[in-house]
């Protein structure tokens, strides 16, 4: 199987090593009558009545949907790029920090709030460090990849500023780039004792026109512990991108390509998968429907490098034929390996 | 030159991205009448009455030493199988978190401290968490780079118990192994203001005959921040071993061999005295390098021949400087920092 790794997979394969194993019954919450934690309850403050942020948090990946008219035209240059590498610099993928990047707003992390500083403990080994001693944020900060942060509470929202990035990180998955410039402000709002609000929004007005951002949605993590999900594997060594696959592609029959359109559904690791195959132009494209990581957007290009076997950005698909050649089924094939879905219509 | 970098090399290497820029007062600390933090002062405590560990620290990089008499065969084997790979597997040099490795009681770090959890935030971005709330250990937990831990106090002492370590990690930077069952307790006292001692006990029976250890001793970096330190160069590339170099060696006679034979002392980076013994053994030259820390006595080193004049010692060159007779004067020890020169002494 000559089929590249996909960024796609990698990161699905973190989030399997991000199971928890732990069953622990935190002592001192608030519970329902049943004995289950009580989301609901009134979040919890700090001696000094400011809302207490700490806890083990986990939610949701953000997926900004993509915005070209609002990037500069170096930045949808420098994604169009990315996505031609099958985005094999990102740099979680190279087992670097992600910094500012849209995806680390969520997923496991740990906050421990105290009256000067704030930690912020990813599971992936990095921490960010918010000062709450009302400095200001430094005119010239050394660039670094987690930045430099400084927080203040609006009532009962505390507002994060942060500056002192370097250039290295991304801001989303799909390779949106930002310069030394950027400036990023959050909103942290612990709307009850269960969840956690984060909005973000990226100024940098060399990069894009307007600010923009996401907001991630956390829920409390409660009776578990938060493991380590530590990168071992760069994808330094991925070789390939979507030239390549052009270059070894062969020619499939318009009428053999037909018999691949349709909706396939199954599952990837454990997320319900739905892929929509359509022909366009003579090509065949598989869209994400359900389970993708690019919310709406996740539209794949099919590469045929045989009749049944194509490169879709890294993916590989291969169509499962009856004996008329109609497709009944795909296999998805991942570096996590092939997952099977069937044909629904 | 093609002599390999060497592990040792690029620990200096790392130090001077260590440096800090930022000259930042702190607020509200102990300080002396010319303005000075005053490091010597009480230590601070919590609102519970506990003593505050919080705050910058950094110190040396502790010392732990070899001693084959306490190593299991396979820890010997293990010690000696890296060097010959220059160390290259090292967690720290493959961008990994170094977890237990005595190295990581050095350097930069931050404390925070809770009444239910203590974090420990190090410069290279992996942190530990550190339980408080009354909690016993895991019977059985997931095997992690970082361990899981948890603290009690003991008067004034903080007594750290941790396992869960994966045994990828190593116990110090000369390559000492550890098993999953490895234990590792730690008690921390902020002895004043500006002071953290932390003893170290490593325990794993199947590792090691008796448990071991060292002690590591934090100074409180006031009126200045921690910067991250992030590792983006993995040994993944390193190439070559001491089998190459062996590969490699040319034949030098014994006459010229013995005119190398002798005592050279100089600085190895501008802080650190360090003697190097050169003699000959059964026709091979060895360096014993005094001052190089990871061995009480010396390290021992065999150089391998390059060239006339050029030898490999595990990983770091050594260039002897002659005079017309082809005797030293001098010997140059290269490291990846540099070359340094030390002077013959007799």
């Amino acid at each position: 199987m000559r089929l590249l790794l996909t960024a796609l997979i990698l990161v699905s394969g973190a989030a399997a090593a991000s199971a928890q194993w732990l069953d622990r019954s935190w002592p001192g919450i608030p519970r329902t009558a049943d004995g289950k934690p009580n989301l609901a309850a009134p979040a919890p403050r700090t001696p000094d009545g400011k809302p207490d942020l700490s806890g083990v948090w986990n939610g949701p990946v953000p997926r900004p949907p993509y915005d070209a008219a609002n990037a500069h035209p170096w930045v949808n240059d420098l994604v169009q790029r990315h996505h031609r590498d099958y985005f094999r610099a990102r740099p979680s993928f190279l087992c670097r920090p992600s910094g500012p990047e849209a995806d680390r707003s969520a997923g496991w992390k740990r906050i421990l709030q105290t009256p000067a500083v704030m930690a912020i403990l990813n599971d992936n080994l990095t921490h960010r460090v918010i000062h709450l001693d009302g400095r200001a944020l430094e005119a010239d900060p050394a660039p670094s990849w987690m930045g430099y942060s400084v927080g203040r509470w609006e009532g009962d929202t505390l507002v994060v500023e942060s500056n002192g990035y370097n250039d290295k990180t991304w801001l989303s998955a799909d390779g949106r780039a930002h310069t030394e410039a950027l400036r990023v402000t959050e909103r942290y709002r612990r709307t009850d004792f269960g969840h956690l609000q984060i909005e973000v929004t990226f100024t940098d007005p060399a990069a894009y026109v307007k600010p923009w951002g996401v907001t991630a949605n956390l829920t409390l993590a409660a009776d578990t512990e938060m493991l380590e999900a530590v990168c071992e594997r760069s994808s330094e060594h991925w070789v390939g991108n979507v030239s390549d696959a052009d270059k070894s592609a062969v020619t499939v029959a318009p009428d053999v390509l037909a018999r691949y359109a349709g909706i396939y559904s199954g599952f990837w690791l454990n997320t319900k998968r739905v892929v929509d195959v359509s022909l366009s132009g003579g090509q065949l494209i598989a869209k994400v429907l359900v389970g993708g990581t690019i919310a709406g957007d996740e539209s794949r290009p099919l590469v045929p490098q045989s009749q049944t076997l194509f490169d879709g950005l890294g993916l590989g698909y291969r169509f499962i034929v009856d004996d008329a050649g109609v497709a009944t089924d795909v296999e998805e094939i991942h570096i996590s390996g092939a997952w099977r879905l069937s044909r629904q219509r | 030159m093609k002599l390999v970098l060497a592990a040792f090399a690029l620990v200096a290497g790392a130090t001077p991205a260590m440096a800090q820029w930022l000259d930042r007062p702190w607020a509200g600390i102990p300080r002396t009448a010319d303005g000075k933090p005053n490091v010597a002062a009480p230590a601070p405590r919590t609102p519970d009455g506990k003593p505050d560990l919080t705050g910058i620290w950094n110190g040396p990089n502790p010392e732990a030493r070899l001693d084959p008499a306490n190593e299991k065969p396979w820890i010997r084997d293990l010690v000696r199988q890296r060097q010959q790979e220059y160390h290259r597997g090292r967690p720290s040099f493959q961008c990994r978190p170094s977890g237990p490795e005595a190295d990581e009681f050095g350097g930069w770090k931050r404390i925070l401290q809770t009444p239910a959890a203590i974090v420990i935030l190090n410069e290279e971005q992996t942190y530990r968490v550190i339980h408080m709330d009354g909690r016993a250990l895991e019977a059985e937990p997931a095997p992690s780079w970082m361990g899981y831990s948890v603290g009690r106090w003991e008067g004034e002492t903080l007594v750290v118990e941790s396992n869960g370590f994966s045994d990828k990690t190593w116990l110090s930077r000369y390559g000492q192994g550890h098993t999953e069952a490895l234990r590792m307790t730690e008690r921390y006292r902020r002895t004043a203001f500006g002071h953290l001692q932390i003893e170290v006990t490593y325990t794993d029976p199947d590792a090691y005959v008796k448990p071991w250890g060292f002690t590591a001793n934090m100074t409180l970096a006031p009126d200045t921040e921690m910067l991250e330190n992030i590792c983006e160069r993995s040994s993944d590339h390193w190439a070559g071993s001491l089998t190459d170099a062996a590969g490699r060696s040319v034949t030098v006679p014994p006459d010229v061999l013995a005119k190398y034979v002798g005592v050279y002392r100089g600085f190895y980076t501008p802080a650190r005295p360090r003697t190097v013994e050169v003699s000959l053994s059964g026709g091979q030259l060895v360096a014993r390098v005094i001052g190089s820390a990871s061995v009480d006595g010396g390290e021992m080193r065999p150089l391998v021949p390059q060239s006339q004049t050029l030898f490999e010692g595990l990983g770091l060159g050594y260039e002897f400087i002659v005079d017309d007779t082809g005797t030293a004067t001098a010997l140059v020890e290269v490291h990846i920092s540099g070359p340094y020169r030390y002077e013959r002494q007799r």
